[in-house]
């Protein structure tokens, strides 16, 4: 009960702050959506904890906890591997900025 | 023939400028890339006259040894870049060696080895994790060597510009391999002396950075093509 409780009250505070964040134009409304649909989605589960199951039945999956905790794996996975690719490209995007300015303030001893 | 030697420096306070005055006898220009040393590299290679270029954040050598032939190539037309160690492992002398190939035009990239002649005193450790190494490029690359991580080797302008080191860090060796291979370009090796001390072998390749090269080599080869 006291797990419903807080995970209700913790969605509820993660979308107004995003609400917040979209007034003061820091996230763009595609991220507004996309949070509020999250956070929405588990104040829902946490409210009917049931209703996963159906899906959970749906897909084959004995229980709509494990179910959560597959889904929540698997989208932990590729925002890594999204955070990887990220992290390589701007690694190499740093290299060249650095050898730009290492190239274009060469010096010499006359 | 202008012959331009490329110095990568990390934290080489101490040897770097023997290494400049060493191969400045045989090349018209030496440029030192200091990769951010924590130590005074930058100033001692300004001091000893070779043309300084400094990262102002550490990327690694083969990032440094790109950054350096990208400049000799485009700032002070380059028709060989030599790559030079800076801590005096290398010997000037061996500068005309790999050199020469080129000017006679027999090769585009001359490759240093370590193991054609025989005249390095170097440790067993060593020596068997160089033969991995030769073992895992003849399977990846596909090329045939004797040495494949000896940092010493001479690039015509054409190779230099054909080469492109995207490995930041010590894989590039391998990616060097790779790029010859792949552009078809004409090699040839020639025995160098490698002077093993104390020193220079505790900042070295050990047998457990060899993995961190086969890692970096296969990110590149596979992942970064995404």
């Amino acid at each position: 009960m006291i797990f419903q409780i807080f995970l209700i009250a913790f969605g509820l505070f993660a979308i107004l702050k995003t609400i917040r964040q979209y007034r003061a134009k820091k996230v763009s409304l595609y991220w507004l959506l996309l949070w509020c649909l999250l956070w929405l989605s588990v104040v829902i589960v946490a409210l009917m904890p049931q209703t996963t199951d159906v899906l959970a039945e749906y897909v084959g999956v004995e229980k709509g906890a494990d179910l959560l905790v597959y889904v929540a794996i698997v989208i932990l996975f590729y925002s890594i591997y999204r955070i990887l690719i990220r992290s390589e490209k701007q690694n190499k995007e740093l290299t060249e900025l650095v050898r730009k300015i290492a190239k274009l303030e060469a010096k010499r001893k006359d | 023939m202008k012959i331009v030697a490329i110095i990568p420096a990390y934290n080489e306070e101490e040897r770097v400028a023997a290494a400049i005055a060493d191969a400045a006898r045989f090349v018209d220009d030496v440029v030192v890339v200091d990769d951010c040393s924590k130590d005074r590299t930058g100033e001692a290679a300004f001091e000893s006259g070779a043309y300084l270029l400094q990262h102002v954040i550490n990327r690694g050598q083969g990032a440094a040894l790109q950054t350096g032939t990208e400049f000799a190539l485009e700032y002070l037309g380059a028709d060989i870049v030599i790559h030079f160690d800076a801590d005096g492992q290398m010997c000037g002398e061996d500068i005309e060696a790999v050199t020469e190939p080129i000017i006679k035009g027999e090769a585009s990239v001359v490759l240093g080895s370590r193991f054609l002649g025989a005249r390095s005193n170097m440790p067993l450790g060593r020596w068997l994790t160089l033969r991995c190494g030769l073992l895992f490029t003849a399977m990846v690359s596909g090329i045939k060597v004797t040495d494949t991580h000896n940092g010493f080797r001479a690039l015509s302008r054409n190779a230099a510009q054909d080469i492109k080191i995207t490995i930041d860090r010590m894989a590039h060796a391998s990616e060097i391999l790779d790029l010859i291979k792949a552009k078809k370009l004409v090699y040839v090796e020639r025995p160098v002396k490698i002077r093993y001390s104390e020193e220079t072998l505790a900042k070295g390749q050990s047998f457990f950075g060899a993995f961190i090269v086969i890692k970096d080599f296969f990110k590149a080869k596979f992942f970064d093509e995404l």
